[in-house]
């Protein structure tokens, strides 16, 4: 379903990925783990057409995304979703509007559908109206998750979604999270330093060794 | 700490009403109406000219917000040809008055400039009034302004979040819809504050105005005072102007919102890359605007200049250029001087609507015309005068009129408002947690101040002072009213000279102070790119 093949990345001139390869099948949530600098989130950058690489190619769904480290289409149209560290929700628009945000080609009815029935995966009923600054640093985490899956895209990237929550708190989210992916149904990759969290979460975890990757 | 609150309201209430005396006098004009008069300008004059200086605002606004967001959002988002140095070449503009970039395009473009008789005589069009009507005049306004608004919403983008633009894309939303929806709101509030400071500097403009005969409301002010010699009148108009500008602030205020956008990581990678035509295309646009608010003029400027020198220059410059820094530097150190008093941070302030009240009316002199805050000292040291003699007292008139204390009053009220918001920016970076902890450690207020505040002031207070020194340098109307006698300053050179339409001539004062005006801004560009670094 998602296939990266010999991907090679250079990041402050020391080349920290050569020949990583990865496949994933439909509805595989899958952990990339490493050390920062390893270059897991060039790879997630690479993927979601954000970055350039040395050398790479990504297919999704028997599309050609990027061919020798060039992209041959674009983020806006890679139906490709990522969740960021720091969730990136627009600090002016209402969780309405930021989950609706990739879906505003759709009727109004449609797009107001959608957001009650994310919410309700989520488990945050009844928010709509509120604005980011006004929830707290988990049910941002769990809005940026509905807003990347509103557009129901193919492949879902998140990158280090829990490291900015408490230790306590992160335990249960992971494992809600874990259940919302499965339900949505989205091939998934995360990307963590953090082994306990990538194992809770993901049905396979692989590490960067000698800038290629190794399944466990 | 109620002591201590009652001595530094005291303080700080006497410096910033000192400073906000000329807005008071104009106030209380009021007191002393001229029916007669009023009758006849509000019936003659007033209608037309509140038209005309409407007309002007509009144009100047749409203008410079439309090309100082595009601008700013063009070096800023996306990778360009040539990015990097026009990124700081747009602000250079800055460096030519408002009134030397007019005397340079009518000198060129108006009925005896050479653009004109090139025209008529090579390709034999008939020729155009450049004065007429106003589409010339708002075209200067906002080449020489579009910096300030693209100033503020540079930092502003700069200070986005990357991630979320690239949100916006993984999203499905083209650069288009990225900006319209994620990139322009965020920023709205930095363009306000750029429209503001637009729209002031407009309304309070001489230079330009008078040099393309266009009539505004402060072309009514001096009317009254130079024509009808009411300076009654001509306080009561400005203190409708300073209406205009309250009302202004307001709407700032507004546009501003309760939220904060912003993140502390500063990025410089590019969310956008235009290659081939495009990238070119926007190259091409960027380099244009360049061209029209600096490049071009100063080479006509240095054109000029080359060609009249001979002519020009004589000893007297060597007293323009020492009475012209005598000022700039004098004025610029007081000015500093009391913002930072002013916008020292302090617990009494926190909690006093009186404090910040007071401070806000000490930074209105903005929207003075220069000529209104020179009609408002002078007519405040007439009453003051009459008042001592009604007591059997003396006249301080001839003491005080023609004195560089009076000129030097001029511009401190006229300027505070520029020192002291760039102080106080750097002020609000004092967290309360510094402070505390410094109390902790059990420092006083006055090692507090001295260890703590200024030091990480210090940016402010020199970015501050450097701001003022340039817009004092460039000065006109104050200067012309006020300055004492043998204390001609380069602009007033300037002014004389392109009044008279010896462009040619005049280039020479002006390229002098353009040459001054740019090292101080990059001076000013250093300290801005030194801070951006470290903070």
């Amino acid at each position: 379903m998602l296939a990266v093949k010999d991907l090679s990345v250079t990041y402050q001139n020391n080349k920290v990925l050569n020949g990583f390869n990865l496949n994933l099948e439909q509805g595989d949530i899958f952990a990339l783990l490493g050390d920062s600098g390893s270059g897991k989130s060039s790879a997630l950058r690479f993927i979601a057409g954000l970055d350039n690489a040395d050398n790479g190619r990504v297919e999704l769904d028997g599309r050609q995304l990027s061919v020798s480290g060039k992209h041959q289409i674009t983020p806006e149209l890679r139906e490709v979703g990522m969740v960021f560290q720091d969730y990136a929700l627009f600090p002016h628009m209402n969780v309405e509007k930021n989950i609706t945000f990739g879906i505003s080609n759709q009727p109004k009815s449609e797009q107001q559908a959608r957001v009650k029935e994310l919410l309700s995966l989520i488990g945050l009923k009844g928010i709509e109206k509120k604005y980011p600054h006004q929830l707290s640093g988990g049910e941002q985490q769990r809005v940026a998750l509905a807003r990347a899956l509103a557009p129901s895209p193919k492949l879902l990237l998140l990158d280090e979604p829990f490291s900015s929550l408490d230790k306590n708190h992160r335990n249960q989210l992971v494992s809600q999270v874990r259940s919302i992916l499965k339900k949505a149904q989205v091939t998934s990759i995360l990307v963590t330093h953090d082994e306990d969290e990538a194992n809770a979460l993901a049905d396979k975890v692989g590490t960067i060794q000698n800038k290629q990757l190794t399944i466990k | 700490m109620e002591k201590n609150c009652f001595k530094s309201k005291i303080w700080i209430s006497f410096l910033a009403l000192l400073v906000a005396m000329p807005i008071f006098v104009v106030a209380l004009s009021w007191l002393f109406p001229e029916h007669e008069l009023w009758a006849h300008f509000s019936q003659t004059l007033l209608p037309s000219l509140i038209g005309s200086t409407a007309i002007l605002l509009v144009g100047v606004g749409v203008g410079v917000t439309l090309l100082g967001t595009i601008l700013a959002y063009l070096v800023v988002m996306v990778e360009f040809p040539g990015r990097q140095w026009l990124e700081w070449a747009l602000f250079l503009p800055f460096a030519i008055p408002a009134y030397v970039l007019a005397f340079v395009y009518l000198g060129v473009f108006d009925y005896s400039g050479y653009a004109q008789v090139w025209m008529r005589e090579v390709l034999g069009l008939p020729g155009f009034d450049i004065r007429a009507g106003s589409w010339a005049i708002i075209l200067t306004f906002v080449l020489v302004f579009y910096p300030y608004v693209y100033m503020m919403a540079r930092a502003s983008f700069k200070r986005q979040k990357i991630n979320m633009i690239e949100a916006g894309k993984l999203l499905g939303a083209s650069p288009l819809r990225v900006f319209f929806k994620i990139s322009l709101p965020l920023a709205r509030p930095a363009a306000a504050a750029g429209l503001l400071v637009t729209l002031m500097e407009t309304l309070a403009d001489f230079g330009v105005v008078s040099l393309f005969n266009y009539d505004t409301f402060t072309t009514a002010i001096y009317s009254a005072w130079g024509d009808f010699r009411s300076i009654e009148v001509a306080a009561q108009l400005a203190s409708l102007l300073v209406l205009v500008a309250f009302f202004l602030i307001y709407f700032e205020k507004k546009a501003r919102g309760q939220a904060k956008y912003y993140s502390a990581d500063v990025s410089n990678k590019k969310p956008y890359h235009a290659t081939g035509v495009v990238g070119w295309l926007i190259a091409l646009f960027v380099f244009g605007v360049f061209m029209l608010s600096f490049a071009m003029p100063m080479l006509q400027l240095v054109i000029w200049g080359w060609e009249s020198v001979g002519e020009e220059w004589s000893a007297k410059y060597i007293d323009l250029i020492a009475s012209t820094s005598t000022l700039t530097i004098a004025a610029a150190l007081i000015t500093v001087g009391i913002a930072t008093v002013l916008a020292l941070p302090g617990h009494c302030k926190q909690d006093s609507l009186w404090l910040k009240g007071v401070i806000r009316l000490a930074t209105l002199g903005y929207a003075l015309p220069g000529s209104v805050m020179a009609v408002g000292l002078l007519y405040g040291i007439n009453q003051i005068s009459a008042i001592n003699m009604y007591f059997g007292g003396e006249s301080i008139n001839h003491i005080i009129f023609g004195s560089i204390a009076l000129l030097l009053f001029a511009y401190v009220s006229r300027f505070m408002a520029i020192a002291y918001s760039s102080i106080e920016a750097s002020a609000q970076q004092i967290k309360p947690v510094f402070t505390q902890s410094a109390q902790l450690l059990g420092a006083s207020r006055l090692r507090l101040i001295w260890q703590v505040y200024l030091p990480m002031m210090t940016p402010g207070i020199l970015a501050g002072g450097l701001l003022v020194a340039v817009d004092v340098m460039k000065e006109l109307p104050a200067t012309y009213l006020l300055r004492p006698f043998g204390w001609d300053t380069l602009a007033i050179q300037v002014y004389e000279l392109s009044a008279e339409g010896l462009y040619e001539r005049a280039a020479v004062p002006a390229l002098i102070m353009v040459v001054f005006g740019s090292i101080l801004m990059l001076i000013f560009q250093g300290l801005d790119k030194k801070s951006s670094k470290t903070s």
